[in-house]
């Protein structure tokens, strides 16, 4: 891969809008913000790229020396030959091209960190949210040279992650250096307008696939050819998302004999992409089912028909795909059933005909999702538990909440493995002094992964404190049996309480009854069907979500609540992207057109009408919960479930296909072009 | 240098600031009152949203002389203000919150509460409609909004009684 140089100032050449170029330390915020306007740079205008096309044209400007053409690689997975075999022999064959438009991830927090610096140990400690400590601290030794063992870094409440806190970012470099150099602590919080112009971005993916079918509507074969669009530079992820993960799930859930998907990843002058709720696996779910919905409007399947047809059948998990992914488990075919007879989908032709009547195009739209989560880059995840003096069993973790409730999750799985009050377990992450082993948040992993040590840790306490119940009881160990958090003698009422026991053994440190739960955990395959329907109004191009029925199988759920505000959170923002978001950068300037809350559409309060979440649970073999994790099917589900809606309402207008984002202004333009090419029609038929 | 005399959760307090400072930096930095948080720089997130004078506004978007001599709530001071005396009973909009799991992250929640709380003040049953309208200027990156709805919709029951 051909990985230019990111230098946390620009040197020489900026290469986006947003490349932090010089650095003012001063007393205020407000005084560092005027001292900024003193600064001058005299820039000579260079013809920027901001586009896949413009980047991948021949005679195109040059990003970096390093990257001839402005490509990163080229990458390849499955079997071209088989492929081109399969198209050779179809009956049918469709072929669409999807845009995954770039968005900014937004979280509520903007990014911030503070950073200070001990001359005598030659340690910095540095506070960021961050999506885990132990990432944070090899990302930022990576970036500054600093040995890790010298890097502490805290992270508490964290307002939101969604993909953009993994990596370091030129801020936490020069925040460092200036601590050093001043022998002060100093701070930078940034602002919103720096969040859409400096944080890395998501998607900014171009997809294209072809499928091959027989004459009785199987799927022969798959082929796929992307682009994906890494911004100026290659952050630790943006080559991960264009490749790795648009192939791992690219025949979804459907059993397809043959696989081939090729990327290309592009430099272009725009902010560096990374990883944003999903990281391409929404984008190749999303491109799968408008795929398959199109194919199937093509050549005059029933949709719903097709995909049964092709589904891959429960009897045959573990399934293996064409290009080596092995699916644990699954059952495609009743998590449909359930997801339609939920909606109402057999009912739909009515309330279609009825918005009819009020003028309104009203449209279903149906997605069988599946993404692969839950493997970590860590080769294992830890745990600790600490029985403190204050009479509570502290947890520390790697994976650090950005809202998703691990304080809950993690205490519960603790504490019903120990039977004890959750109120007794404490769970905190980001242990600066911790010496764990694990990933961070990321890919829907922590419940699979972190949550899987947690229930581990449950019983290795149990065994770690047989003995000492043991002692404490006047009694062999084996004849001792643990429930309801209490060690009893068999068959007597003698009885001595986890926490009364660990009261007894305090003193020393570490307490005796300290542990470690861990285990390596493997990938999982969350996976649902989406239902959304939507009503349109033809005189304005604005769209209702009236309805929407999420059927998730997440694997074994662990704590209800939060995993349903997962689903809310995630087909939400799904619905953001389908509806309104976009990054857009002029192409002659290459300026961020779209860089505030005004000028970049946000979702807001009610824009689901009708909401409806139920879990389907097949739990995995993969880890010890069951569980296969809920973070990213949200918008794996919701973007191909709201565009097919929307296409749905538009497709007796005669439109196929349209580009993300489905703005009123660009539905209202393609209806009124599409009503005008039927008025243009009429007016060329024949009078008689 | 500007002076600013006002009431900030029932307190009198008078701070000497830079004219230019906004009243949620006044908050944030002078009085340490963090709870207020500030989302975006341009007046669309209501992260900062307190009350003045018993209505909501963003605290961003006025300069900190213009609260002189008003009263202004911010998240410290909202729980307690509802109900006999009891200084450590949350308001029934964040009882409502916790409920409802009306927060993820929690970032936008001090700001979501204070713009409910003034909604639920001149409108103490607002249809669905009202409340979505309500909180238009707020937003929220993790929840979906579903349960903060639905968390309008409880407080307005428990404020009835």
């Amino acid at each position: 891969m051909r990985k230019p140089v990111w230098p946390p100032l620009a040197r020489e050449r900026v290469h986006f809008v947003g490349q932090p170029v010089a650095a003012v330390i001063a007393e205020s915020a407000a005084a560092a913000a005027d001292a900024a306007e003193l600064v001058q740079i005299e820039y000579r205008d260079l013809a920027p790229v901001t586009t896949l096309a413009d980047a991948l044209r021949e005679g195109a400007p040059q990003l970096h020396a390093e990257a001839p053409g402005n490509l990163a690689f080229d990458f390849e997975s499955g079997d071209a030959a088989a492929a081109e075999a399969a198209f050779a022999k179809a009956a049918h064959v469709s072929r669409l091209t999807l845009r995954s438009q770039r968005l900014v991830g937004n979280p509520m927090e903007p990014r911030a960190c503070a950073a200070s610096h001990d001359a005598g140990t030659a340690i910095y400690t540095i506070y960021t949210p961050t999506q885990g400590v132990n990432g944070m601290r090899g990302a930022l030794s990576a970036l500054t040279n600093v040995p890790r063992e010298r890097l502490r870094i805290v992270a508490q409440d964290v307002g939101g992650s969604f993909g953009i806190r993994s990596p370091a970012y030129p801020e936490h470099a020069v925040v460092m250096a200036a601590a050093k150099r001043l022998g002060r602590p100093v701070k930078w919080v940034g602002t919103r307008s720096e969040v859409f112009l400096g944080d890395n971005q998501g998607r900014a993916l171009e997809l294209t696939g072809e499928l091959a079918l027989d004459a009785t509507g199987r799927i022969l074969a798959l082929r796929w050819d992307h682009v994906a669009n890494l911004g100026a530079y290659a952050t630790p992820f943006g080559a991960w998302v264009g490749t790795r993960n648009l192939t791992v799930t690219m025949g979804g859930v459907y059993r397809i004999p043959v696989l081939y998907g090729r990327a290309r990843c592009v430099y272009t002058n725009t902010a560096p992409v990374s990883a944003y709720r999903g990281a391409g696996r929404p984008d190749i779910a999303f491109a799968i089912e408008r795929l398959i919905e199109y194919a199937a409007a093509e050549h005059g399947l029933d949709p719903i028909e097709f995909r049964r047809r092709n589904f891959v059948p429960a009897e045959a998990m573990p399934y293996k795909t064409a290009n080596g992914t092995v699916y644990d488990s699954g059952d495609f075919a009743a998590v449909m059933d359930d997801a339609l007879a939920r909606a109402g989908h057999a009912g739909f032709a009515a309330r279609r005909a009825e918005a009819a009547a009020r003028g309104k195009l009203r449209g279903i739209g149906v997605a069988a999702y599946l993404e692969a989560a839950g493997a970590g880059a860590a080769p294992k995840d830890q745990v600790r538990g600490r029985f403190g003096a204050d009479g509570f069993l502290t947890v520390w973790t790697l994976t650090q909440s950005g809202g998703q409730g691990h304080e809950t999750t993690f205490a519960e799985i603790v504490a019903s493995g120990l039977g004890v009050p959750i109120e007794r377990v404490r769970i905190r992450a980001s242990d600066p002094e911790a010496d764990l082993v694990g990933s961070g948040v990321g890919g829907s992993r922590s419940l699979a992964g972190c949550g899987s040590a947690c229930r581990v840790l449950a019983d290795r306490i149990v065994e770690q404190a047989r003995p000492f119940a043991a002692e404490a009881l006047e009694a062999a160990p084996e004849d001792l049996e643990y429930a309801r958090g209490a060690f009893t003698i068999k068959g007597t009422g003698r009885a001595i309480g986890l926490f009364a026991l660990a009261e007894r053994l305090a003193g020393p440190t570490p307490h005796p009854l300290d542990a470690l739960g861990e285990g390596t955990f493997g990938a999982t395959f969350p996976n649902g069907c989406h239902v959304a329907e939507v009503e349109i109004d033809p005189d304005t191009g604005a769209t209702r979500i009236v309805r929407y029925t999420a059927v998730d199988d997440i694997g074994t759920v662990v704590s209800p609540a939060l995993a349903r505000g997962q689903v809310h959170g995630g087909v939400v923002q799904g619905a953001g992207q389908v509806f309104g978001e976009q990054a857009i950068y002029a192409p002659d300037s290459g300026q961020l057109l779209t860089a505030s809350f005004a000028d970049y559409p946000m979702p807001r309060a009610g824009i689901i009408e009708r909401f409806d979440v139920h879990p389907h649970p097949v739990p995995t073999g993969t880890n010890v919960l069951g569980a296969k994790g809920v973070g990213e099917s949200g918008c794996s589900g919701s973007l191909p479930a709201l565009a097919n809606a929307v296409l749905d309402a538009l497709r007796p207008l005669g439109i196929a296909t349209l580009d993300l984002p489905f703005t009123p202004a660009r539905l209202w333009e393609a209806i009124a072009a599409a009503r005008g090419r039927a008025l243009s029609r009429r007016a060329h038929a024949p009078q008689v | 240098m500007a002076k600013v005399a006002m009431t900030v959760n029932g307190k009198a307090v008078a701070l000497e600031l830079e004219d230019r400072t906004l009243l949620v930096d006044a908050l944030r930095d002078a009085l340490g009152l963090t709870g207020t948080h500030v989302g975006c720089d341009s007046t669309q997130c209501g992260c900062c949203t307190v009350h003045l004078d018993g209505r909501s506004v963003k605290s961003c978007s006025m300069l900190a002389p213009q609260a002189d001599g008003r009263a202004i709530l911010t998240i410290e001071g909202l729980a307690g203000i509802e109900g006999p005396g009891s200084g450590d009973a949350l308001h029934p909009v964040q009882q409502a919150f916790t409920e409802c799991h009306a927060l993820q992250c929690g970032f936008c929640t001090p700001g979501m509460i204070m713009a409910a709380a003034g909604l639920l003040a001149e409108n103490p049953a607002p249809t669905e409609e009202e409340i979505v309208h309500a909180l238009e200027g707020n937003l929220c990156r993790c929840t979906g909004y579903v349960n903060i709805v639905s968390a309008v919709q409880r407080a307005a029951e428990l404020m009835r009684g």
